[in-house]
């Protein structure tokens, strides 16, 4: 089954972007999705990843890089999330798929929503445990966590300038479950 | 609910993790050379102790990764995190006293004399 032109969320199909009071839904369009895990110590392997996705892969806990067409999103300390416009996956999978490293292409396992607003760091308080102002300080962090009750991995797009947009990445049987609670709690924000 | 700070993340929720019973049992070298209740004592027993207990711990909606924790058992406090493959610290902790006088293991059922060996 080929679910690249599927959309989760059936009242946000063709991009279409929604305005609940002020946040901003939009689920994205499709996105190559890959899960690196290296070792930390496997240079050699770090190296080359490096290079074919022409960015460094973050170290630091719960932050990301970002090239034009690359976002590479740290995981775990040696597990990475690399999301990409391009056909990176068997360049990937032949150069570090081996038996000290492995490539996996996860592609159709999530979804992403992003929501925009002034209100959206007040807006996903009312649905997570994870104290956003301390784990999402800048425009480089992410963080995973659960979403009520679904695991979720958030990525911050905004610097401090700018307002405030966040990645949700999702399971695409819970991006339902998620818009509509987003939606439900985008009243009542003044609060 | 209570705070663990994950060696990697920092400070979460107790409900993005999941624990993983007592630390620090050791699988036997030779499984065939046991008899059934040394086997069984292996799979099942458990030390319960009512006070500092270690125990592993997987933060399974974060990073997924797992390592260890010194947690009083009384009292939710955490007392140290380590990680997967270093031994267990020295901390007693101070066991707290109950009025009914609770052995400090096997504190779930006060019929029973059970002591690990
Ligand atoms: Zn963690």
């Amino acid at each position: 089954m080929n679910l690249q032109q599927d959309n989760c969320i059936n009242s946000l199909s063709n991009n279409k972007v929604e305005n609940h009071f002020g946040v901003e839904i939009q689920e994205l369009p499709f996105i190559n999705k890959i899960n690196v895990r290296i070792d930390i110590n496997d240079n050699q392997n770090i190296i080359k990843c490096g290079k074919l996705i022409n960015a460094i892969l973050p170290i630091q806990p719960n932050t990301y890089v970002k090239n034009d067409n690359v976002k590479a999103i740290w995981l775990g300390p040696n597990e990475w999330l690399i999301t990409n416009n391009q056909n990176l996956y068997s360049n990937l999978k032949s150069e570090i798929g081996n038996i000290q490293a492995s490539v996996t292409d996860v592609s159709e396992n999530r979804t992403v929503i992003r929501i925009s607003g002034e209100q959206i760091f007040k807006l996903l308080s009312k649905f997570l445990v994870l104290d956003l102002e301390k784990n999402l300080p800048d425009e480089s962090s992410c963080a995973q966590t659960l979403f009520v009750k679904v695991p979720i991995l958030l990525v911050r797009n905004n610097n401090e300038k700018q307002i405030p947009e966040i990645d949700i990445f999702t399971n695409r049987s819970h991006a339902n479950y998620i818009y509509n609670l987003i939606v439900d709690g985008s009243q009542y924000l003044d609060f | 609910m209570f705070l663990i700070n994950c060696p990697y993340c920092g400070e979460r929720e107790q409900v993005e993790f999941s624990c993983g019973g007592e630390a620090h049992i050791e699988r036997p070298k030779n499984p065939s050379d046991l008899t059934d209740d040394q086997w069984a004592d292996y799979l099942f027993m458990r030390k319960n102790i009512k006070g500092v207990q270690f125990e592993r711990w997987n933060h399974i909606n974060g990073c997924r990764r797992w390592f260890n924790v010194a947690r009083n058992t009384a009292t939710d406090e955490i007392l140290k995190v380590y990680n997967i493959g270093e031994s267990a610290p020295s901390i007693s902790g101070n066991n707290p006293t109950t009025p009914s006088g609770e052995p400090v293991i096997g504190s779930g059922n006060l019929s029973s004399s059970f002591e690990k060996k």
